[in-house]
């Protein structure tokens, strides 16, 4: 068996290196790909943990509630006869001036400094009477009695460093409770209350009797909870982009079935041989496979090293993308487990072996005498075009049957099995519609391109399926651009006519602190107060939002002026329903509206009511309509500022649109807003910049996907180089023949490139159409059933025909090595080998 | 009379916005049972011997301290840090030979730690002494003392027909010489208790008798001062001795040493330094700190003929909170033999040198 598989595969493999070499390469790429994004949403996800769930110690249970939990809940768990640990805190974040950094802000109980919340050293209880001690992580690298400054919601603060924080790894900036409760404006509130059992009894037992301690409209969950919840929603956004990832490996395996068909054919003399001999079907199914292995195994640890070196760049674009639709995070150090590197083997390994069955499975059924025999028509012929037409429809309609299906467990399962169907419709479709392009227009090309034109469409077409796999696989990776392309054009188009609507005022302010979907620092009240008191300003509309959990996901729940938004905005709700009724309605009382992410996510319509606990009440509103939003992933709830109020009285806005009188310019109200707010760190931003800002993150959220759809056609040009390369060694006697028969060098590598091109001409012709297919699923199906948007479907024309060029200038570059070596063969030699 | 004293010892100068305990101060009750936040330091002190119907022995102790720390009228923070609370709490197993302590430190918050009349409440946490409000006729006051920690807990309540006494002269237990270097201080030395101990497992139903005190003053010592030793002492005839004596640094005792008598009927009678000695003998050094405490003394007060042999029936009852915000020092049950037999309550302060130095 060694001898064997050294004799029929490696002896040829080392003869043919760069072929093998690409392979190789492609198969690493692949994997390299899934692996670096596996790495880098671990790391972005990852990380969440790390910076707000800092300094949790060991507690076992965690305490929340929407707006805050009222500080006598902690009081009253103190009281109970029972020996709990009691930590209340506050959360909110602060920037670095300096570095531009967020960090964690967080307001614990320096005095009673339980353990696990403690600050290293001695507790300095005297440093609290100033007001403005801080306890800081290591990594702020500041030695005790430095003096620090903080950006908090809209102001800069100044501190005394009291402590380093021995413990803490992460850059958390830690405040007793006073201070944050002052500087955040929480009015006795709390975020969260984490309680450490004795084990005494079970965390059941202990869960139920703290459940009967606090009032009902709070939220009792194991501790960490918060970090599960997150992963949760982050899940739905780590599955596409896994799927994305898998393209590339997806292609590769398209070029070791390229490759293995290659050598089958190649070797056929060979497997006739050893058959002949004696050897078993077994065996050269074996020693075929052990190729694919061998190209896995090689291409897999190349993969995996490359794998780690891409999800550094991977994890800054993850992290990107994780910070402005999901949660406020600062990507972890990027780990190669033992775990991701045994999935990068096997996943290379075993594309690799199901790529080669077919053709290994082929080779070992050869009749040896049949083998022995001198040519390949044989081979070729058994490409039924008409039959695998028939069965690309039939596997067309299971696709399109499969997109009909609703998602499983949140997940659009039949979305991507839809999307595997039709490419592999897609690849039973080629060989008809290369065989009708090439049959029909040979003469028609000789007359337009010259006779090495017409060879160039026979030749293709008498290799008809290694053509079809080539066109395939690039196929595939057009599609993939294509559909991505399509659906990320569409989604950029939506978001900018939903902000033409969404963004009516002249100014936006916002504090300097920069918000994230789970955090939204607050500007001081008096600041709109005195703003809507300027003479150059019509209405100011204050808007504040909380981060919440709803059903066990993350959400923000919201209070708006819709008095204003009634009189100036331009928002769009579901099904074309009133906006001004909706709004008056809203005044009335408790009523919310909710956007499409929660709607879809939460199964929610108009006309339902949603129960919510806000600071420790119980609170029900009616869902008076469904609005389109595409700000956070995470969903809005919506009330009247003045419902909000009633329940979360701090009047702090997180954000002030404000609508200038008729006839003041731009810039003269920009300046009454501004001097409305000196003293304070206010961001002030005219609707243009804010719309530019918003495109601006919408760009840098998907670059990503740019980024995998890159590696993709990397891969796909790659197998073109190896695929025509192997083609010229392949017909050297063919090449022979013509040159012999009077063709010049040129005229052979005219030959080789204008197979090449064909290829490339059928590969963009099937992946456009793949390509627009498939973005009808990401849009309407995958995107719809894991992140609930409304994407109005619009064509990227120039990103389309941009990429698409690009593509074929690119197939044509892979031809020219393969069309070098075609030039320089030496026809006598060729001759002299029959 | 209390261990704090060595805590607060490296704030003494910055008193300045509190009020001095000064003669002539109107104690006006239950209010004065509660805190007194013009008043810089605070605190009520429960101690007791109590026994099982089996016979088995217990000792308590539960402290609540306040101290000021910022005053600001403007600021309406339910976190405010006006002041802090500290706690102690111990039991000593006598009869099984076991010493248990336990500390805390909280701010008074949205109700985690306070004193305050309007609750009846003195409290930390999930130890409390509840008074009922206005006592029940007869009594001079009622109360349940409840405290719970991961080893032990009890629940107890505790009632007097002796009314308070209020130790010192004129309203002040004066403690070193100059204006303010007082405190108030009252005392309700004889309490009937019974209750429930929870400690190993197993649940004691005990009764005995608890000694409580309240002092509040806002500077009392000078620098001179080192520590004292002060006895809480319950004769079985119904009569109550209590007497402290300061150390000086240079070894020399303090001429403020005092303490006082409570006869049968609950009349208190001042001792003044030259109407008592106070003898130590055997002494006994603590493994974890190495402080060397004297665990027996001879105490002779002859106007009273008195002639008193205390002793302890458990060494080990030192307390080391651990934080570092209170010092170490003795606390413990006594045996008392000599002319009065009884049991009582030791505290010796000062002896753990620099350990017991650890402030605020």
């Amino acid at each position: 068996m060694g001898r064997l598989f050294f004799r029929l595969i490696l002896r040829p493999l080392l003869r043919d290196p760069v072929r093998a070499a690409l392979t190789t390469l492609a198969i690493a790429l692949g994997v390299a790909v899934v692996l670096a994004i596996e790495m880098a949403g671990d790391a972005a996800a990852g990380s969440f943990r790390s910076s707000v769930e800092s300094l949790t110690g060991d507690a076992d249970f965690e305490i929340s509630a929407p707006g805050g939990v009222p500080g006598e809940v902690a009081a009253s768990l103190l009281r109970l006869p029972e020996p709990l640990e009691v930590r209340p805190r506050m959360e909110s974040f602060a920037e670095v001036p300096e570095s531009g950094r967020v960090v964690p802000f967080l307001g614990v109980d320096m005095v009673a400094s339980a353990p696990g919340s403690s600050p290293s050293g001695s507790l300095g209880l005297t440093s609290l009477e100033d007001g403005d001690a801080i306890w800081l992580g290591r990594a702020f690298h500041r030695r005790k009695g430095e003096r620090i400054s903080l950006l908090v919601d809209d102001r800069v603060v100044g501190f005394t460093v009291a402590g380093v924080l021995s413990e803490q790894r992460g850059e958390a900036a830690v405040v007793d409770l006073s201070t944050a409760d002052r500087l955040l404006g929480r009015h006795g509130l709390l975020d969260r209350i984490l309680v450490r059992v004795p084990r005494t009894r079970s965390l059941n037992a202990w869960e139920a009797f703290l459940r009967r301690a606090i009032p009902s409209g709070l939220t009792l969950e194991p501790q960490g909870a918060r970090t599960r919840e997150n992963r949760r929603m982050l899940e739905a956004f780590r599955w596409n982009l896994r799927v994305l990832s898998y393209i590339a490996l997806v292609v590769g395996a398209f070029l070791i079935y390229n490759t293995i068909s290659v050598s089958v054919v190649r070797r056929r003399a060979e497997i006739g041989i050893v058959r002949a001999v004696g050897a078993g079907r077994a065996a050269v199914l074996g020693a075929f496979l052990g190729e694919a292995a061998v190209f896995g195994l090689c291409g897999s640890l190349l993969g995996t090293a490359l794998g780690r070196l891409m999800a550094q760049g991977a994890v800054r674009l993850v992290g990107a993308t994780v910070q402005s639709l999901y949660v406020s995070s600062t990507p972890a150090p990027v780990m190669l487990s033992a775990n991701v590197l045994v999935f990068g083997l096997a996943v290379g390994i075993a594309i690799s072996i199901a790529a080669a069955w077919l053709p290994a499975w082929e080779a070992a059924h050869v009749a040896p005498v049949e083998a022995m025999a001198r040519g390949r028509v044989d081979y070729q012929a058994r490409v039924h075009w008409l039959r695998n037409l028939l069965w690309a429809g039939a596997l067309g309609v299971a696709a399109y049957l499969a997109c009909l299906m609703p998602p499983v467990a949140g997940k659009p399962f039949f979305g991507y099995l839809g999307a595997l169907l039709l490419i592999g419709a897609m690849a039973l479709a080629i060989p008809a519609m290369v065989t009708l392009l090439t049959a029909r227009s040979g003469r028609w090309m000789a007359r337009i391109a010259g006779p090495e034109a017409m060879l160039a469409g026979r030749g293709l077409l008498s290799s008809l399926r290694r053509t079809s796999v080539l066109t395939a696989a690039l196929a595939t990776a057009i599609a993939m651009v294509i559909a991505v392309g399509i659906m990320v054009g569409s989604f950029r188009q939506t978001v900018a006519l939903w902000m033409e609507n969404q963004l009516q005022a002249d100014l936006y302010l916002r504090p300097a602190l920069t918000a994230a979907a789970d955090r939204h620092p607050t500007l001081s009240a008096a600041i709109p107060d005195r703003i809507a008191a300027l003479p150059e300003v019509e209405a100011v509309d204050r808007f504040r939002a909380y981060p919440i959990s709803y059903q066990g996901l993350p959400a923000t729940f919201a209070g708006g002026d819709t008095t204003i938004s009634s009189r100036f905005g331009k928002v769009q709700f579901l099904g074309a329903a009133d906006r001004k009724a909706i709004y008056a309605r809203m005044r009335q009382g408790d009523f919310a509206v909710v956007s499409e992410p929660f709607a879809n996510k939460h199964h929610v319509r108009a006309g339902d009511a949603l129960s919510l606990s806000l600071a420790g009440r119980t609170a029900r509103f009616e869902v008076l309509g469904i609005y389109y939003d595409y700000s956070s992933e995470r969903g809005f709830i919506v009330v009247d500022r003045q419902t909000m109020l009633r329940y979360l009285p701090d009047p702090a806005p997180s954000n002030v649109a404000v609508y200038l009188k008729p006839g003041v310019s731009l810039d003269r109200g920009r300046a009454a807003v501004e001097r409305a707010c000196a003293g304070r760190q206010v961001m002030v931003f005219s609707n243009r910049t804010l719309r530019e800002d918003a495109i601006r993150i919408f760009d840098r959220t998907f670059a990503i996907t740019y980024a995998l759809e890159g590696v993709a056609i990397v891969v796909a040009v790659m197998g073109i180089a190896g695929a025509l390369l192997a083609l010229v060694i392949d017909r050297r006697r063919e090449l022979g023949l013509l040159r012999f028969l009077g063709a010049s060098g040129t005229q052979a590598r005219r030959l080789i490139l204008f197979e090449a091109g064909l290829l490339g001409l059928f590969a963009n012709l099937a992946g456009l159409c793949l390509g627009v297919a498939l973005s009808l699923i990401l849009i309407y199906v995958i995107n719809r059933q894991s992140f609930g948007w409304t994407i109005q479907f619009h064509w990227p024309a120039a990103l389309l025909s941009g990429g698409l060029a690009l593509i074929f200038a690119a197939t044509l570059l892979a031809g020219l090595y393969p069309a070098r070596i075609a030039m320089r063969l030496n026809p006598i030699e060729v001759i002299h080998e029959e | 009379m209390k261990s704090s004293l060595l805590l607060l010892a490296g704030l003494l100068s910055a008193a300045a916005p509190y009020r001095l305990a000064l003669p002539g101060y109107p104690f006006e009750f239950p209010r004065d049972h509660f805190n007194h936040p013009d008043f810089q330091t605070e605190w009520w002190y429960y101690t007791g011997n109590l026994r099982a119907a089996d016979g088995h022995r217990f000792g308590f102790e539960l402290t609540f301290f306040r101290r000021a720390l910022v005053r600001n009228p403007a600021d309406f923070s339910p976190w405010k840090l006006d002041d802090v609370y500290v706690a102690h709490l111990a039991l000593s197993d006598i009869t099984g030979q076991r010493f248990y302590h336990a500390s805390r430190l909280n701010r008074p918050g949205p109700g985690f730690a306070g004193a305050a009349l309007r609750d009846a409440l003195v409290w930390n946490g999930n130890w409390s002494a509840r008074w009922t409000l206005p006592p029940p006729a007869g009594f001079s006051t009622v109360q349940s003392l409840r405290a719970f920690d991961a080893d032990f807990s009890f629940n107890l309540g505790i009632e007097s027909r002796k009314p308070p006494v209020i130790h010192g002269k004129r309203g002040v237990s004066q403690k070193a010489p100059g204006k303010g270097h007082a405190s108030h201080y009252i005392s309700f030395t004889r309490l009937d208790t019974n209750g429930v101990i929870e400690v190993g497992g197993k649940s004691y139903a005990v009764r005995g008798a608890a000694w409580m005190d309240h002092e509040f003053f806002t500077h009392q010592l000078d620098r001179g001062q080192a520590g004292w030793d002060w006895f809480s002492l319950q004769f079985d005839d119904n009569t109550e001795l209590m007497l402290f004596r300061l150390r000086r640094k240079d070894g020399a005792i303090d001429p403020f040493s005092a303490g006082t008598f409570v006869d049968a009927r609950g009349a208190a009678r001042h001792l003044d330094q030259g109407d008592f000695s106070l003898e130590p003998g055997r002494t006994w050094k603590s493994e974890k700190t190495g402080a060397v405490y004297p665990l027996a003394w001879k105490i002779a007060v002859p106007s009273l003929s008195l002639r008193l042999d205390v002793t302890t029936p458990l060494d080990q009852q030192e307390l080391t909170p651990q934080g570092g915000y209170t010092p170490v020092y003795w606390e413990g049950a006594v045996d008392v033999g000599g002319s009065r037999r009884g049991s009582g309550y030791l505290e010796m302060t000062g002896y753990a040198g620099s350990q017991g130095l650890t402030g605020l």
